[in-house]
């Protein structure tokens, strides 16, 4: 049978087939964050004499809430920190830290061919480099932790071919989102999405983790992008530089469960209306008028809406779907010399991209625009620290989830990539980036 | 094994982590604390959870857990006395994390899923794969039959630790 790329990782990876349709599948790489870690190390201390398979297999980080913002998470970090020394795993502290899905591919942790799990949805990401990569809870995490390997039912592959060339004011966000909205925010349930065509092999790597970032908001099991020059020029350039591995690619003619073919010419830069990342529509359009009544209840919207009416409280630049290097500089290409009319949030992935950023000269744009600059943490996008909403207020945010209380009780947030992001917190409202041009053209 | 108790009816599709607990409550190094914040990432979770004091299993539309891996998802619902949740179908990792902590994770098509939402009780019987609400006529369903053991005893992290010379040897072949 030919064989898709996903079908040639998982068949490299499987230890044993087991009992209904499950399969041991090992494990290269497992990722640990302070938030999902503790409860399975300690598990694994207090139960199994404190054996990990292979420690050198594991990376952990501080990023969740980086720093500690009270006691409880002080424990946190501090546990995870404590068990990596006595562990020797590698770690990475605040000051030298990222959010998980940020610091890892650049740092040249994960080559294309790998398996690699985290207690944490959006490990997704990684598969932009080639690798199977997924999001577990705690429990699995510590059995690849304990034993190298998770349990899983082998998904079945959707081919998502992205074919044209999108337009340029359309980013990676604004195709993630289209997929979404494509095969439903359900529509990945039980498949690995495969990302092929030509435009998808245009993107940059920064930008095919974005898209790989959001495969978990489709229900899918994760997205994958086979490695190519891209990806060897990324890999080379990390610090860790890894080398050895070897591209992997689906056969010609592989056989694919369902395949989906989308012209990237027609993606328009979106923003989402509702309270799950399906729910969006262009930035110059309107709320639907089949928008489901709940949504718009939630998020207090009428059908028909134009989008651009749409006032906010908040904008946030950030999350491990658009706080890379790339998508700072696109935020700042709309910020420079310009005033935000709402308090806004610019938080770097990880402490290298924050250091690029500010060799660069963004910081200053973003603070002579009046935003803030912080350190690098998952920061609002969570709603755990650093910007949770107050319930009612609303929020355009680079991240991935606008579920109801996701940046906080009552918040409500609004999905779109950074460069729209910066618009809106300039206008006070939903905007595209087009409008601060055309305002410019005017004032000059 | 059996499970039995009042029905919580959430007639929605998409109940996610972020709803079922919020990520501010997500500061502790154990599973303990979580079952007094079930549902407070929902708009109408305090009110559904007074409406059917003492409830034991959720019955809600497709997709049940999506979004955030939280394990403690399953500990909110566990830690408020919930052991099984009925649905369309779940997303993959509340899946999991539902098997690894004994929420007995039972899949119905649609339409049965709906009558159930109007049951009183239902009895789930695990270990025969089939439930009876208010008493009716047993309905069959079907669990992972590996999965299933780890609800039943012994736990998923007992098993794995007996594959480790397994693992072993296959990397050494590797
Ligand atoms: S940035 Fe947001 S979505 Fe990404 S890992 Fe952190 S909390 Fe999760």
């Amino acid at each position: 049978m030919k064989r898709s790329l996903f079908d040639k990782l998982w068949d490299a990876h499987v230890v044993e087939e087991l009992p209904g349709g499950n399969a041991l599948v090992f494990m290269d790489l497992v990722v640990a964050h302070e938030i999902t870690t503790p409860p399975g190390a300690i598990a694994i201390e207090k139960d199994f004499g404190d054996k990990l398979y292979e420690p050198e297999r594991i990376v952990a980080m501080i990023d969740h809430v980086a720093p500690a913002k009270d006691a409880a998470t002080a424990i946190q970090a501090q546990t995870v920190r404590v068990w990596a020394k006595r562990q020797g795993i590698r770690f990475h502290d605040i000051g030298n830290n990222g959010i998980c899905h940020v610091l890892v591919p650049e740092r040249g942790y994960v080559t294309p061919g790998m398996t690699v799990c985290c207690g944490d949805s959006h490990t997704c990401t990684l598969g932009a480099l080639g690798a199977f990569a997924l999001g577990i809870g705690t429990t699995a995490q510590a059995g690849a932790m304990l034993a190298g390997c998770l349990i899983l039912q082998r998904p079945k592959v959707m081919r998502i071919e992205i074919t044209g060339q999108l337009p340029p004011d359309a980013t990676a966000k604004d195709l993630t989102l289209s997929v979404i909205a494509t095969i439903g925010f359900r529509g990945g349930t039980g498949y690995v999405l495969e990302y092929t065509g030509s435009a998808v092999r245009a993107l940059d790597m920064e930008q095919r983790m974005t898209l790989c970032n959001m495969a978990i908001e489709a229900g899918a099991t994760t997205g994958i992008v086979a490695a190519d020059a891209t990806t060897a020029a990324y890999l080379a350039a990390t610090p860790a530089a890894p080398t050895g591995w070897s591209p992997m690619q689906a056969d010609d003619d592989a056989e694919y469960a369902a395949t989906v073919t989308i012209d990237a010419g027609g993606i328009r830069p979106v923003v989402s209306w509702g309270t799950n990342p399906g729910e969006n529509s262009p930035v110059d359009g309107v709320v639907p008028f089949d928008a489901p009544a709940e949504s718009l209840a939630y998020m207090d919207l009428q059908p028909g809406q134009a989008l651009r009416s749409i006032a906010i409280d908040q904008a946030f630049i950030g999350s491990c779907t658009n706080s890379r290097i790339g998508d700072l500089r696109a935020a700042a290409a709309v910020l420079r010399g310009q005033h935000v009319s709402v308090p806004t949030i610019i938080t770097p992935g990880s402490q290298l991209v924050r250091r690029q950023a500010e060799r660069e000269g963004l910081h200053d744009i973003f603070q002579d625009a009046g935003a803030l600059w912080t350190h690098s943490s998952c920061g609002p996008c969570l709603g755990m620290s650093m910007g949770v909403l107050a319930a009612g207020t609303r929020c355009v945010s680079s991240s991935n989830r606008n579920f109801p209380g996701r940046m906080g009780d009552g918040g409500r947030v609004h999905l779109a990539a950074p460069a729209v992001v910066a618009a809106s917190a300039i206008l006070g409202r939903i905007a595209s980036p087009t409008e601060i041009t055309a305002r410019e053209v005017v004032l000059a | 094994m059996i499970v039995e108790g009042t029905v919580l009816p959430i007639p929605r599709a998409n109940i996610d982590t972020d709803q079922i607990i919020p990520a501010h409550y997500l500061t502790r190094i154990d599973a303990d604390g979580m079952g007094e914040h079930l549902f407070e990432g929902m708009p109408d979770g305090a009110h559904l959870l007074a409406l059917h004091p003492g409830a034991a299993i959720i019955v809600a539309g497709e997709n049940f857990g999506c979004g955030s891996s939280r394990e403690h998802a399953a500990w909110a619902l566990l830690g408020r006395g919930f052991h099984a949740v009925i649905a369309p179908s779940f997303a993959r990792i509340f899946h999991e994390n539902a098997y690894n902590n004994g929420v007995v994770p039972v899949i119905l098509p649609q339409e049965t899923v709906d009558e159930l939402m109007g049951a009183r009780t239902i009895a789930i019987d695990v270990d025969n794969e089939t439930l009876r609400a208010d008493g009716g006529e047993p309905i069959r369903f079907s669990l992972d039959p590996l999965r299933k053991q780890f609800v039943l005893g012994g736990g998923v992290l007992k098993y794995l630790a007996a594959k480790i010379p397994a693992v072993r040897a296959w990397e050494a072949a590797r």
